[in-house]
């Protein structure tokens, strides 16, 4: 409140040339301030990405043999597993802090070597601190060239139960689409 | 309404951590206002006494404030540059080039410190033509010039270390011509006076050490970008204070 307005009466609901300058300027102010501030914020989100594609095609599923195939694991994050019903994408992130386990074929167990997590071939926990399994990877088949594609993003998550092996949850559920490439 | 921010605002300014930051009153006494000056550490660096016909535009232009705000503005322009740029030969010209085109004021920080750049410069000459033809250089301030001159080279500095960074042609040459002149430096310098009677040669003189190599290549983009984002303007702000406080000690100068 300025002497001015102070003299008219607290309550004057006239507009001032005075307060009319002062609202606008102020007004101007905190446009500017605020137009920067969203700005600012929609620097910070690139519209360019430099990524690997999270969606990419791994070949037919006749290219995989039977049990876990670790050739995607660098490059994909991803371990294809096949077994005699069909085929599903295992990602290979430690669901404990996210490190990446290891497969080891003679223990048929991947094994998670920064705090110990150990999972079975179908992702379930069976020991270590991870809280729940594996994830699996969406996977559908490309009508064209028949080559699996699978979408990294998309991923499947039950609740596993806890049961005195580990956690597990139950399989024949879990091999549905678009989580499970039957084999014909 | 007002009744209501009045009382807001007494409400806030009889907190105690209000009171534990701003430890005076509404500058609107001669102690408060006396207060203000000592307790705060942006103005402090206020002389106590100023001429008022010192503070005549006239007089200095305000060449100096101006390449001060124009350090602050390429600093913080320069810091959201940094958000998307990677000093990397591969990389460093797409990356400039998506500032330009494909990320949301990213054209717009890009160019305001360009332009920023080339402002500070231009303005830091005219700064320094303002003092010397305003006398403003002579005792008690001499030594004031020299840290003005010693600004003056490290402001050069800055604008030939942040030409390289986009990785494009003008880029390249500017340094590769810049870096020859390094060369025929006597004594440090493998082509210049008595160079190679001190055992200079391509790969160990003065542009050896500036390029960090024998030809301006990635380890020249890398050490010109921590120059141009740490190193310098470290020491542009060390030296920026100390010319700042000397003003604050000498007051400013005024037409005689």
């Amino acid at each position: 409140m300025s002497t001015e307005d102070k003299k008219k009466g607290k309550n004057s609901e006239e507009m001032s040339r005075r307060r009319f300058f002062n609202l606008i300027g102020w007004g101007g102010l905190l446009a500017s301030m605020g137009g920067s501030a969203v700005g600012t914020y929609k620097f910070m989100f690139p519209t360019v990405l430099y990524e690997p594609p999270t969606v990419f095609k791994i070949g037919k599923v006749t290219d995989f043999g039977m049990g876990v195939d670790e050739r995607l694991k660098k490059e994909r994050q991803i371990w294809v597993v096949r077994n005699e019903r069909g085929l599903y994408v295992l990602v290979s992130i430690c669901r404990h802090l996210g490190c990446t386990p290891n497969w080891f074929p003679d223990q048929q167990r991947f094994r998670c070597p920064c705090h110990g997590s150990i999972y079975d071939i179908y992702g379930n926990v069976r020991g270590g601190p991870a809280p729940r399994t594996l994830w699996r990877a969406s996977v559908s088949t490309d009508p064209v060239d028949n080559q699996v594609i699978v979408n990294f993003l998309s991923r499947q998550d039950p609740d596993p139960e806890s049961t005195a092996n580990g956690l597990i949850v139950e399989e024949a559920p879990r091999e549905v689409a678009p989580y499970f490439i039957k084999s014909a | 309404m007002a009744d209501f921010f009045e009382n807001l605002k007494n409400k806030i300014v009889e907190t105690q951590v209000w009171k534990s930051i701003f430890r005076h009153g509404y500058p609107d006494t001669d102690t408060n206002r006396a207060l203000v000056m000592f307790t705060n550490v942006l103005l402090h660096l206020h002389p106590v006494k100023v001429r008022k016909s010192a503070l005549r535009i006239r007089y200095t232009w305000c060449l100096g404030g101006l390449t001060f705000f124009m350090f602050i503005l390429l600093t913080i322009t320069g810091v959201f540059l940094m958000f998307y740029y990677v000093p990397d030969t591969r990389s460093a010209y797409q990356n400039i080039k998506d500032l330009q085109y494909a990320i949301y004021f990213g054209n717009l920080m890009r160019n305001l410190h360009r332009w920023g750049a080339h402002a500070m410069v231009f303005l830091v000459w005219l700064h320094m033509t303002r003092v010397f033809l305003t006398g403003a250089y002579k005792p008690p301030r001499e030594f004031n010039w020299v840290v003005g001159v010693l600004l003056l080279v490290l402001t050069l500095l800055l604008s030939w270390t942040g030409y390289l960074l986009p990785w494009d042609q003008l880029a390249l040459w500017a340094v590769t011509v810049g870096s020859k002149m390094a060369e025929a430096s006597p004594v440090i310098g493998y082509s210049g006076p008595f160079g190679k009677e001190m055992g200079m040669r391509v790969d160990n003189d003065i542009r050896f050490m500036l390029l960090g190599g024998t030809v301006v290549g990635q380890s020249t983009l890398l050490r010109f970008y921590v120059l141009h984002c740490v190193g310098l303007p470290l020491l542009a702000t060390l030296f920026l204070v100390v010319h700042f406080w000397r003003i604050r000690k000498d007051g400013f100068s005024g037409p005689l």
